[in-house]
């Protein structure tokens, strides 16, 4: 019988790749002004889960804020288009990384251990985000556990711009001249936000090591069975209630549904509304010749379904939402027989008076 | 295994290594000059039983496709053809099962049942088709589906078109569709590549052109070990028991892992910003994946339907992650642009680190390990940027 080998090369390269990453605390090459400074360390805490149970979960806190020690997902950031943001970053219980998910800067400003190094004891992230939208910011060691364990958060650019209608003065991106008109407003005005991450949470995986199986060992990490479902952070029996999850809105304006898939699900959205997608991954959907004229708009009527792949984020814009309870319904089903959880279903609420 | 006996276990492969060859070294072989052809759209192809090391050390019993009488691949030889031409695929079954083959998407492509060759040479089985529209497609084993599939009967055709251009006769903008079929965005894309103005404004895409020879192929696939021991001890599986059962504990990018894929030159693009590639993304296995690109997002350009035909997208839409599950098959453009979220300064920044290294990986993390640990170990490559924009 033929075999088909897989000889190593270089032990110690597979080792630093793996199991001892490299860690340092380099300045910021090619430093430059900034226009934005924010803090972040680590911070990890217990959760009471729906059933009674406590389970432990990290997170990146802001040391300027107080109380934000338990912070799932991490505080929101928001930054503007063109911005120099640095992010000094001491995780303080050993390395971690900040991997701003979507945003593209130089390796070293990427946060990923393996082709960088992993953040000993302080480094100053930077960027300037070219394009107005919805990204995330999460942990790059180890990630498989580290994502899990809750540490990720919300980051959206917004534009530089203001809408002149005053009722819808929020705009998902800057119109600007070349803009072909479409089905939607240019710069898709908004005058009220909901931002909804989904997650789940295998008990099991929240009593491993910060390093569990990195170095080769077989902890069981190709077994994820989650048995909470969330929106962030909020359990799914609470999820029509808590104001996390319920956005307030008055009818007849416009609304900018932000969705973002924490989980290591499929998760599949219902939309209650008529709407559009109007950005994918931090990319609008426009039509300028400039700046790209290769996508549009994607009309999706109320009760149309949209999968939502783990770690993609979507944009969705309901112009005129009706006045009335809308539903924004999340099932989440296995990786591979694509089988609906038990108890996988999370439902957010828009309310429109 | 433990990192500690793997590492002894390395070292003494490493010594192995140089009188035998990887499959990494097999895979950047496979130029459509070295694709198992007689004449032009004529391929040869046999069916082994392999035995097939992981990325651990362990070895598992799997299928593979092998250009007859040369080395055995898991996914097998890339199959380049051009639109119009009449493909002839002889196929002979050299494995201990029944097996067969099947070019999904295209008509009189199909065969099932082909019984274990009894080695006189003369059992070959011919397939005969016209390659009609440009794109990626899957050649598997259908039978017993997905268990010969999973099991490593899976490999990429590719239809190239006859004249591939996106601006007409003008004749300097290659694109790898036919430009009569391709969607006005498609076209508008490949247009702008290479543009460093459009409209007297600063356009997205300076430096060149996208061209032929840029372009990857991306198989994705998991491996039950378990399952692939019991299927190669003999015992019988139905296919209903193996997808209720199926339970990866490893996850492969063109049947490589982790540091051998972002080791492997077929599997990890690089080049300057300003070329850009195609990447012929495919998932052969059951697991639904989320590959997630570091550094630029990719435009989605074809999505395979449940025919395994490409469908042509007419809104381009730009990903950092894209979803791709079971048997789905996405062309995407990776603009290999400067990474556009470095603060303004001059190229090249002074202090980072060259060549700009990059991660791709699947972002349903469980799938970067290897037996319930060895994170990052699973599907995950590296791609590079080195060195500032190149022009045509």
């Amino acid at each position: 019988m033929t075999t088909i080998y897989r000889p190593i090369s270089d032990p110690l390269e597979y080792d630093t790749f793996g199991c001892h990453p490299f860690e340092n605390d380099p300045a910021t090459p090619d430093r430059t002004t900034r226009q934005v400074f924010l803090r972040r360390q680590v911070a990890d805490w217990n959760v009471d889960m729906k059933d009674g149970s406590q389970l432990q979960f990290w997170g990146f806190k802001d040391p300027d804020v107080s109380g934000s020690d338990s912070p799932w997902p991490s505080k929101l950031i928001r930054v503007k288009q063109g911005q120099v943001f640095h992010c000094e970053f001491k995780p303080t219980k050993g390395a971690h990384t900040i991997h701003w998910h979507g945003i593209e800067p130089t390796p070293m400003n990427d946060g990923v251990g393996h082709t960088s190094f992993e953040v000993k004891s302080s480094y100053v992230y930077q960027w300037c985000a070219h394009q107005a939208g919805t990204y995330l910011y999460h942990c790059h060691k180890n990630t498989v556990l580290h994502f899990e364990m809750g540490m990720y958060g919300v980051l959206i650019v917004d534009p530089l711009t203001k809408n002149p209608d005053t009722k819808n003065p929020n705009y998902l991106y800057d119109p600007v001249a070349g803009d072909v008109p479409s089905a939607i407003t240019p710069g898709a005005p908004y005058s009220a936000e909901s931002i909804l991450v989904f997650d789940d949470v295998d008990p099991v995986w929240h009593k491993l090591d910060h390093n569990a199986g990195m170095c080769g060992d077989d902890v069981g990490l190709d077994k994820f069975n989650p048995t909470y479902f969330l929106i962030n952070g909020v359990h799914n029996g609470r999820t029509q209630t808590d104001t996390r999850t319920v956005t307030r809105m008055t009818a007849g304006r416009h609304l900018l549904l932000r969705v973002a898939n924490a989980s290591y699900s499929r998760l599949h959205i219902t939309l209650p509304f008529n709407c559009y997608i109007v950005e994918v991954d931090g990319r609008p959907l426009r039509t300028n010749r400039p700046k790209g004229w290769f996508s549009a708009p994607e009309y999706k009527a109320a009760g149309s379904k949209l999968e939502v792949g783990v770690a993609q984020r979507y944009a969705i814009w309901a112009p005129e939402v009706p006045r009335g309870d809308h539903q924004i319904i999340g099932n989440f089903h296995h990786w591979i027989t694509n089988k609906r959880h038990f108890d996988g279903t999370a439902i957010a609420k828009i309310v429109a008076l | 295994m433990r990192r500690r006996e793997f590492l002894k276990y390395g070292s003494a492969m490493a010594a192995f290594a140089t009188v035998s060859t990887s499959l990494p070294a097999i895979l950047s072989a496979q130029t459509s000059e070295d694709a198992p052809t007689g004449e032009k759209a004529d391929f040869d192809l046999e069916i082994v039983d392999v035995d097939v090391e992981l990325i651990d050390g362990s070895v598992v019993p799997m299928y593979a496709f092998a250009p007859t009488g040369k080395t055995a691949s898991i996914p097998g030889p890339i199959l380049r053809v051009t639109q119009g031409d009449t493909v002839r695929i002889d196929i002979r079954n050299s494995s201990t099962r029944p097996h067969g083959f099947q070019i999904v998407g295209q008509s009189n492509a199909v065969v099932s049942g082909l019984a274990p060759a009894d080695g006189d040479g003369e059992d070959k089985t011919r397939i005969e088709f016209v390659a009609t529209k440009p794109g990626t497609y899957f050649y598997v084993d259908g039978d017993n589906s997905p268990i010969n599939r999973v099991l490593g009967l899976y490999g990429a055709l590719i239809v190239e078109p006859k004249n591939g251009y996106a601006d007409g006769a003008a004749k300097k903008k290659p694109m790898p569709y036919a430009p009569g079929a391709a969607t006005p965005a498609m076209k508008s894309l490949f247009t702008a590549l290479g543009e460093a103005t459009i409209d007297g404004k600063p356009a997205r895409f300076p430096g060149k052109p996208w061209q032929k020879e840029r372009e990857y192929v991306w198989i994705f696939n998991q491996i039950d070990p378990v399952m692939c021991r019991r299927i190669g001890g003999g015992e019988l599986v139905t296919p209903a028991e193996f997808e209720s059962q199926f339970h990866p504990r490893y996850f492969t990018i063109n049947g490589l892992c982790g540091l051998d894929s972002a080791h492997d030159k077929a599997t990890c693009p690089t080049g300057r910003a300003g070329e850009p590639a195609l990447i012929r993304c495919m998932n052969a296995g059951l697991a639904t994946h989320s590959p997630h690109i570091h550094g630029n997002h990719v435009f989605v350009l074809t999505e395979s339907n449940k025919n395994g035909l490409p469908v042509y997208q007419t809104s381009l839409n730009e990903h950092d992650v894209w979803t791709m599950p079971p048997m789905m098959i996405k062309d995407v453009l990776l603009p290999f642009t400067t990474p556009p979220d470095v603060p303004p300064a001059p190229w090249r920044m002074v202090q980072e680190k060259y060549p700009l290294r990059y991660p791709m990986h699947c972002h349903n993390e469980i799938s970067q390990t290897s037996a319930g640990g060895s994170y990052p170990m699973g599907l995950v490559t590296d791609w590079h940027i080195d060195g500032p924009v190149a022009t045509s």
